[in-house]
């Protein structure tokens, strides 16, 4: 076990925390202990880098190296001089969504320790000390992770814009960081508030998506801040700003050094400072809730019972055989309740949501907006499609992975049926109603001449999914471990099926060119769906699968 | 049985209620030093919740529970100081190695690190666990991470010892050890409250046992008074006519009626 060096930092604030009523002795061995295991954990965002780590002494700042290569990336922006409020936002609001959406995918799992209560309630260690480890590990989890995602854009700061600026640049880091801090837990709060047991995770698992969305949907607001286009980087007041907090954040920044004046730069720096502060005494106040609620944690439900009449009809539906609809509900139950699958694709498929909405947006930003209604942005649709080559990436992955032995156990049928009963469940069960929810919205905007063309859209993307397949080293469903995620193998194949995706709206563009050429189009996607299904899982043929080598549960 | 003595567990009164169903109905209990209680019951009848009121890890019930004569609901948790745990499920920090976790316990229980660490070291390598003492608990089988929790328990030489299942896992020469283990402690003075469903351990090794079911005490007394009492033959048969449970026959073969009824179905 490594002794830390921000224990050490520590150590000087012994008397601190022992005035405060807190053994510090005891604490200090829980934060070892936390930040121990912290290092042996794999990060959702940063799975790639685990691999070449796994076998030495983890350091839970190795992944931090990786936001130092993007903190680098910022300092462009802050080397030029004037437009503070705009180079401020930008840097921000890059900063905020780092943190914001580390802190909610990587460092939950670690605030909702389960194991905690029964390992260290039933030791002498009073609810102070506890509380107060508790506190201090996610402050220095915050605390390295600003520091490698801002540090090189502070230190440019210091020598280009002069030490006040680098002061201002601070404090508001810090205020960020108490906002950012407050923010997430009162959400987690409310969560535990209303719901308990089970049902809880989930629901910490939608939240996610939709802090993921929201984030997404608020940084392109951000650059919409100023009237790019023209390229004159003007800012334009306007009320939706009030709701974008990197915006607060930056308005001091005009204030002090830019040129900006007036009421609304003032009530910005206003909300900047006395809001986190608010929040932070409020969130102290509750503090004791939070731990209260956070037992329900472990509280099990008094079950309920499946409804798995939607799933059972499908798979009569869709499916030719038995095994294959077996394998169908297997599929569709497992990513109904399998959390780790959630976690890793549920953020994907906010994306999916956002993405092509956000093209559309860029291009009436942009000034091409004349005429939506007759253009053929709606093509846009076909990066929804981004959420099937995750999905498809992660079925093999499960957080109980361990129990694939039940494949080496039962008689199995042709591999083929249990792939293509796995798919057709990924497709119908996440796909399909994203792109249906995308479709609506689409024909609200564009009309109803683009129906035809969402038809293609869909069975295009049928295919897609059968390509996505063939291109991944296959897999039994649910029968690997997350953290043997062996993601490099995959960029290659990902970027292969971007282009494959970028191909697909091409043959789809030029078919749109010919009259009819999209009822022609039709037909011929239609066949070919028939043809690639038929040839790439047939009917009742055995064949080893190659990743069967690779499933390391014994 | 030293009668004169104080008891170091008295809990009078303990009800306690989750949302939706009451878990305890005034259970009255004293133990006494060196005994070992089997505490048994049902699944559902109340053991763990019992068990972790005690530990101070669930709150909100109703009644007063005395550790060394203290309430424990008076704030003060230097008691859990005497106390060691081994709880059901094997719950520890799996990514930390057994010395990381030994030591770390051993310090939450206010010892020396290094003192934690030698003692540790010590009673794994007794248990067999030497080669694995500098690896990672997660890649430790079932037995091997009982072996580690039962360790953590008692690293401390506590006063009281509560166990829930713990044997669970174990290959029969460990259990031999550990169940000798417990005589041994016991006979030193030492409490421990052990609630299991393995029936013949708890009748071997338990100088008094405790039956509840549906949240109250049904049977209190040693091995041959409960048999006394119930003229039946094993615990398992008393535990049987106790709970009320008569129809494990009938239970059975329908069950097995049950599995050939769809089996040929190909």
């Amino acid at each position: 076990m490594n002794d830390f060096r921000v224990l050490k930092l520590l150590d000087r604030l012994e008397g601190l925390f022992c005035r405060a009523g807190i053994d510090y002795g005891v604490m200090r061995s829980i934060l070892q202990v936390k930040l121990t295991m912290d290092g042996r954990r794999a990060p959702t965002v940063l799975a790639a880098t685990q691999r070449s780590a796994e076998p030495k002494e983890g350091s839970p700042f190795r992944p931090q190296w990786v936001y130092l290569i993007m903190g680098t990336f910022l300092i462009p922006l802050i080397i030029p001089s004037g437009h503070y409020m705009l180079q401020m936002s930008l840097v921000l609001g890059v900063v905020m969504f780092m943190i914001t959406t580390t802190l909610v995918s990587d460092f939950s799992s670690v605030l909702l320790d389960l194991r905690d209560k029964n390992i260290l309630f039933s030791k002498p260690v009073n609810r102070r000390t506890l509380n107060m480890a508790k506190n201090i590990h996610v402050l220095i989890y915050l605390f390295t992770l600003t520091l490698s995602l801002a540090g090189p854009t502070l230190i440019v700061s210091l020598f280009r814009q002069g030490p006040l600026f680098f002061l201002l640049y601070c404090v508001a880091i810090v205020l960020m960081n108490c906002f950012i801090l407050v923010i997430t837990g009162f959400l987690y709060l409310l969560i535990l508030k209303l719901f308990d047991g089970e049902r809880l995770k989930d629901i910490i698992n939608y939240v996610q998506i939709v802090l993921m969305i929201a984030i997404t949907v608020g940084y392109q607001l951000i650059s919409r801040l100023f009237n790019l286009a023209e390229f004159s980087a003007s800012f334009i007041p306007a009320w939706w700003q009030y709701l974008i907090p990197p915006v607060w954040f930056a308005a001091p920044f005009e204030l002090a050094f830019g040129g900006g004046r007036g009421i609304h730069f003032s009530v910005l720096s206003g909300l900047a400072i006395i809001l986190p502060l608010l929040l932070i005494i409020i969130y102290i106040k509750l503090m004791p809730q939070f731990e209260k609620s956070l037992q329900k944690l472990s509280a099990q439900e008094v079950g309920g019972r499946e409804a798995a009449r939607l799933s059972g009809w499908l798979s009569t539906v869709v499916c030719r055989s038995r095994e294959e609809g077996m394998f169908f509900r297997f599929t569709w139950s497992m990513m109904k309740t399998e959390r780790d699958f959630k976690l890793k694709v549920y953020p994907t498929l906010g994306f999916s949501i956002v993405f092509p909405f956000i093209f559309i947006l860029n291009m009436i930003w942009l000034g091409d907006g004349g005429g939506i209604g007759n253009s053929k942005t709606y093509l846009f649709i076909y990066f929804s499609a981004t959420l099937m080559m995750t999905v498809v990436q992660m079925l093999r992955y499960s957080g109980s992975y361990k129990g694939a032995w039940i494949y080496k156990v039962i008689p199995l049928p042709g591999d083929h049926t249990v792939y293509r009963g796995m798919l057709k469940a990924a497709l119908l069960r996440l796909f399909v109603p994203v792109f249906l929810a995308e479709a609506v919205v689409f024909t609200v905007l564009y009309g109803v001449r683009i129906l035809p063309d969402l038809v293609v859209v869909l069975f295009a993307n049928f295919i897609y999914a059968v390509l996505c397949f063939l291109l991944l080293p296959r897999s039994l469903p649910f029968s690997e471990r997350f953290e043997a995620a062996k993601q490099k193998e995959f960029t290659g194949s990902s970027f292969l099926m971007l282009f494959l995706l970028i191909g697909m709206v091409g043959l789809h563009y030029l078919a749109t060119l010919l009259t009819g050429g999209v009822y022609i189009y039709l037909v011929l996607l239609a066949v070919g769906n028939y043809l690639l299904w038929r040839r790439t899982f047939p009917e009742g043929k055995r064949t080893k699968p190659s990743g069967m080598s690779n499933m390391d549960i014994f | 049985m030293a009668v004169a003595e104080k008891p170091v567990i008295s809990i009078s009164g303990l009800w306690m209620n989750y949302s939706d169903r009451m878990v305890l109905r005034g259970i009255d209990l004293e133990v006494y030093p060196g005994q070992i209680i089997g505490y048994i019951g049902p699944n559902g009848a109340g053991k763990s919740t019992t068990v972790k009121i005690m530990l101070g890890l669930v709150e909100g019930y109703n009644g007063t529970v005395e550790i060394f004569g203290k309430d424990i609901a008076d704030g003060d948790n230097t008691y859990k100081r005497r106390i060691g745990y081994v709880p059901e499920v094997a719950e520890l920090y799996d990514s930390l190695t057994a010395r990381e976790y030994l030591c770390f316990i051993g310090e939450l229980y206010g010892m020396k690190r290094s003192d934690a660490d030698d003692k540790a070291k010590r009673l794994t390598t007794l248990l067999g666990l030497e080669k694995a003492y500098d690896m990672r608990i997660s890649s430790f089988s079932k037995g091997m991470k009982q072996k580690v929790l039962l360790i953590s328990s008692m690293l401390h030489d506590p006063d009281i010892l509560f166990l829930d299942e713990p044997l669970s896992g174990l290959d029969a020469n460990s259990v031999m050890v550990v169940k000798e283990i417990f005589a041994s402690l016991a006979a030193r003075g030492k409490t421990i409250f052990y609630s299991s469903h393995i029936m013949d351990v708890v009748e071997k090794i338990s100088s008094r046992i405790v039956l509840i079911a549906g949240g109250d005490i049904v049977a209190d007394g040693s091995f041959a008074e409960l048999k006394d009492q119930s003229r039946e033959g094993s615990l398992e048969e008393i535990f049987n006519q106790l709970t009320g449970f008569d129809k494990y026959r009938d239970i059975a073969g329908e069950f097995v009626t049950i599995i050939q009824e769809g089996a040929a179905d190909e």
